[in-house]
């Protein structure tokens, strides 16, 4: 049935006979895309969210800043090279890993679980703006986040030498990208920020002690460097830290990495479409 | 741009979840200019009903067609055109009030500062999101809503949550833009809100369209009684009693002391008081009880579910 009863003369709403005008804060600037003004909100909002400023900022240089110190600066059977520098070259995976499981899945979680992303979507924001913001907003996170772990570590135990750039750089990218890429999926999976706190923490810290800024694995149990071998975490701090500190170039983990990336990438992309 | 109409046109539209059918071959159109409700109690679909309509939801079956685009197809098209408040949906908590305005302000953005005046929240603007109370929050939805000059205004339980003020204050604003020729598809379960704003209500019922035509033609259908009471003045009121039962349309008249109280059909209510005037009898204390929307959705949802009963 057609819930019809009148006849109707078409009416133009009063809106549409104006002349468009930029809105409020923009009046002075010409009009940005619906891409970028949610990248600069999102990136806006990143540097208010205590939690990124204690698990992303403040996490990575404490725990660097008490590790790197406990085993000395002399290489010896489980540090093939300075200990120190060991550990600041690995704390970067720290800043990625803190982005990656914690930061993104809970900010995401929250978006979803408060209807803001319906809100993105009715608002005719474009389909990828949203997946895009959150790829950015990750990689400034751990540019920054990086940048500070290095600013303090230099001073105190200093920054070690970058054998192999190109390859410790590629190691950087796809490592970050992966785990921004996997953030953002976790964040989509999960049904409330909590659930995203509990799951992330719970990816976070066996990844983080076993194959990251934990025991070097030359003391760990076979069991143990096995499991350590095969975390995706442990990977990506595998392809940076090996070219970095020359240990090798670690091309398949680089590999690996990168797969991990893309495949993560174009999930979270469909996951997050608007 | 010349605006279709109608605005939405929505035939045989069929949504369901999990094998639970939520709207079930609905036919709506909204035309251009019109402020329409759609109303009934909650779980009757009308949130999905809208969901769909925004191409927030994949219809089963059915066309829908708004401003003349698909609304999954021409998501793209359509989406900027219409201001939607949705039900349920928040900002981030820090996102402040200036922020939230430039962050949806796209190309046909204009008078944005006009807007928060205009809605109480001109002095918010620094505020973040977080820290609005109830109704502040659904004044920024609704000029968000507003923000880009849509040509369609989809309004999903605006008032939820308000207190009386604060939803007199959104009732206010939903009446200018009707007075401004806005086309609004408002949903909502508050009666006296669709009364007070809608130009046409349909209702609806487990998916499905009960009856739909004007707040008062719905209640003339299914609540067209009336109830007049009034001191009886001094004299007999054995024949008085008798002489308003045989009024037209009367069905009933008591007695509880002093006062009388007449019921029948709206024409007692004409019936009652020229009865009293012609005899000189005119009472101080008379008082008219008509029907309002809630009662006639009451006796329309009443109504079909005895038919459901009847059928099963």
């Amino acid at each position: 049935m057609s819930t019809d009863t009148r006849t109707h003369t078409q009416t133009p709403t009063s809106t549409s006979t104006h002349d468009a005008t930029p809105a409020v804060g923009v009046r002075t600037r010409r009009h940005r895309s619906a891409t970028r003004r949610l990248v600069a909100a999102e990136l806006r909002l990143l540097g208010r969210d205590p939690m990124t400023l204690t698990f992303v900022l403040v996490f990575p240089v404490v725990t660097m800043l008490i590790i790197g110190g406990s085993f000395g600066t002399t290489p010896d059977e489980a540090f093939p090279v300075n200990p120190s520098h060991w550990y600041v070259a690995s704390y970067l995976t720290v800043v990625i890993g803190a982005t990656g499981l914690i930061m993104l899945p809970v900010h995401i979680a929250s978006y979803r679980e408060r209807g803001v992303l319906r809100r993105f979507a009715a608002s005719g924001f474009p389909r990828w703006s949203f997946a895009l913001a959150q790829l950015v907003v990750g990689l400034v996170a751990i540019a920054v986040a990086g940048a500070l772990l290095l600013a303090v570590a230099a001073p105190v135990y200093g920054v070690p030498a970058v054998e192999d750039p190109v390859r410790a750089a590629g190691g950087l990218v796809a490592g970050s990208v992966a785990f921004v890429s996997l953030g953002v999926l976790l964040g989509t999976l999960l049904p409330s920020a909590r659930a995203a706190q509990a799951i992330g923490l719970l990816l976070f810290f066996p990844s983080f002690l076993l194959g990251v800024g934990g025991p070097p694995p030359a003391v760990m149990s076979p069991a143990l460097r096995s499991l350590s071998d095969w975390l995706p975490l442990a990977m990506a701090n595998e392809a940076v830290r090996q070219p970095w500190l020359g240990l090798g170039n670690a091309t398949g983990t680089l590999a690996v990495v990168a797969g991990l990336a893309v495949a993560a990438t174009a999930l979270a992309a469909r996951r997050t479409a608007l | 741009m010349k605006i279709p109409d109608p605005v939405v046109a929505v035939r045989g539209l069929t949504k369901s979840y999990g094998g639970r059918i939520v709207v079930d071959h609905l036919d709506l159109d909204v035309h251009a200019g019109e402020v329409v409700g759609l109303i009934g109690a909650n779980g009757a679909g009308k949130t999905t009903a809208v969901e769909c309509v925004q191409g927030l939801r994949r219809p089963e079956s059915g066309t829908i067609e708004v401003l003349g685009l698909d609304p999954v197809r021409d998501a793209a098209r359509l989406r900027p055109l219409v201001g939607s408040q949705l039900q349920s949906s928040g900002l981030p908590d820090r996102l402040r009030v200036g922020e939230a305005v430039e962050l949806f302000s796209g190309r046909r953005a204009k008078d944005a500062d006009l807007l928060l005046e205009r809605f109480g929240l001109g002095h918010r603007r620094r505020y973040a999101f977080g820290t609005m109370s109830g109704g502040e929050r659904q004044r920024l939805f609704l000029v968000l809503a507003l923000l880009n000059q849509p040509r369609l205004v989809i309004l999903d339980e605006l008032t939820q949550g308000l207190d009386p003020s604060a939803r007199r204050e959104v009732w206010s604003a939903v009446s200018q833009l009707r007075e401004a020729g806005t086309t609004v598809l408002l949903v909502t379960h508050e009666l006296d809100e669709a009364e007070a704003l809608c130009e046409r209500v349909v209702a609806m019922r487990a998916g499905r369209v009960l009856d739909a035509g004007t707040p008062a033609e719905l209640v003339a259908r299914h609540a067209s009684w009336a109830t007049v009471r009034f001191a009886l003045p001094s004299g007999r009121p054995d024949e008085a009693l008798a002489a308003l039962r045989r009024l037209p349309g009367v069905s009933d008249v008591t007695r509880h002391g002093d006062q009388v109280v007449v019921h029948g059909a709206r024409a007692v209510i004409a019936h009652t008081g020229a009865w009293l005037v012609t005899r000189g009898r005119v009472p101080d204390d008379l008082r008219v009880e008509v029907p309002d929307l809630e009662t006639a959705l009451l006796a329309l949802l009443d109504a079909s579910t005895h038919d459901l009963t009847g059928a099963a």
